[in-house]
């Protein structure tokens, strides 16, 4: 009797919710951990918590009004081997995983639009 | 991937909040700036710098800092510059009628578009899972549902101006400019 071959599967697709991909899935675990549990001090302490919770959400906010900000602005990547490119910032997505970017100045020519990995960037730096 | 910067959690990011700091990052880039916040999810830092010229500002992508000093605490003018600096224009203070007329127009709007809203103290609930708060524009829309806060604002936005209708000053100009 032959051996039964296990079946592989493709990670779950995004919830309903558009909160990303399954993050129990095995690709997400290998690629896109990134986003950062509770601490172990508040799992066990509702008021830490509680706490904590409020600091996650008071930063959260302010970085997401920053890169509301942040949309349409020239903006230089500085990237690994001290390369770096002007681009116009569009967006970034709910896991600061990629940045949206139009008009990137490469070494070999202006590519208009264009994904940049977060993995890929140091820092990003542009004028207000 | 995670180095101990991305692992220290809101509480203690927190600590740094504008405060002047030098990051480390990468293999050998140094910035200088005052942080102004600390992205939960990547652990990223964006730091301001106020120059003359104008602000630059500079965001260090968590997973490559590799270490963050504090250099000083800001004094009181810089604080108040760091946290104005992001703030939703908050200028307009409507009184208790114009607020009721406003609250009266947009439950108007969204019931002619067959969407369930009740008035809650000086709210208005939306299906019980969206909350819109005074002054009633698309950016006083509360919710956690990326998707239900997606088409109420864009209801919102496509609102027909409010004296196309209802002010019946407008009628009789236009009646007269007919005749």
């Amino acid at each position: 009797m032959a051996t039964p071959v296990s079946v592989l599967r493709l990670p779950k697709g995004p919830d309903p919710n558009s909160r990303g991909f399954d993050p129990n899935s095995p690709r997400f675990i290998a690629l896109c951990r990134t986003s950062i549990s509770a601490s172990a001090a508040s799992e066990a302490d509702a008021e830490e918590l509680q706490r904590e919770q409020h600091a996650r959400s008071v930063l959260r906010e302010s970085f997401l009004r920053c890169l509301l900000s942040m949309n349409n602005k020239k903006v230089q990547f500085h990237m690994h081997e001290n390369v770096k490119v002007d681009a116009t910032f569009g967006a970034s997505d709910i896991d600061v995983l990629n940045f949206q970017v139009s008009n990137l100045h490469t070494p070999i020519g202006v590519q208009k639009e264009a994904l940049i990995r977060s993995q890929d960037v140091i820092s990003f730096t542009f004028d207000l | 991937m995670l180095c101990g910067w991305s692992l220290l959690g809101p509480l203690q990011w927190i600590r740094y909040v504008h405060k002047q700091v030098r990051v480390k990052a990468g293999k050998d880039e140094e910035l200088c700036g005052w942080l102004l916040t600390v992205d939960p999810v990547s652990a990223s830092l964006v730091l301001m710098d106020f120059r003359e010229e104008g602000t630059l500002m500079q965001v260090v992508m968590g997973h490559a800092v590799e270490e963050v000093q504090v250099l000083q605490e800001a004094d009181k003018e810089t604080a108040d510059r760091l946290r104005s600096s992001f703030l939703p224009l908050r200028t307009c203070s409507l009184d208790p009628d114009e607020l009721r007329r406003r609250r009266g127009i947009i439950q108007n709007w969204l019931e002619q578009n067959r969407i369930p809203v009740v008035e809650e103290a000086d709210e208005l609930r939306v299906a019980g899972v969206l909350t819109i708060r005074a002054p009633y524009g698309p950016e006083d829309c509360c919710s956690s549902n990326q998707i239900i806060l997606d088409r109420i604002q864009r209801l919102i936005q496509n609102q027909p101006p409010p004296h196309a209708e209802t002010d019946p000053e407008h009628r009789p100009i236009l009646s007269n400019s007919t005749v």
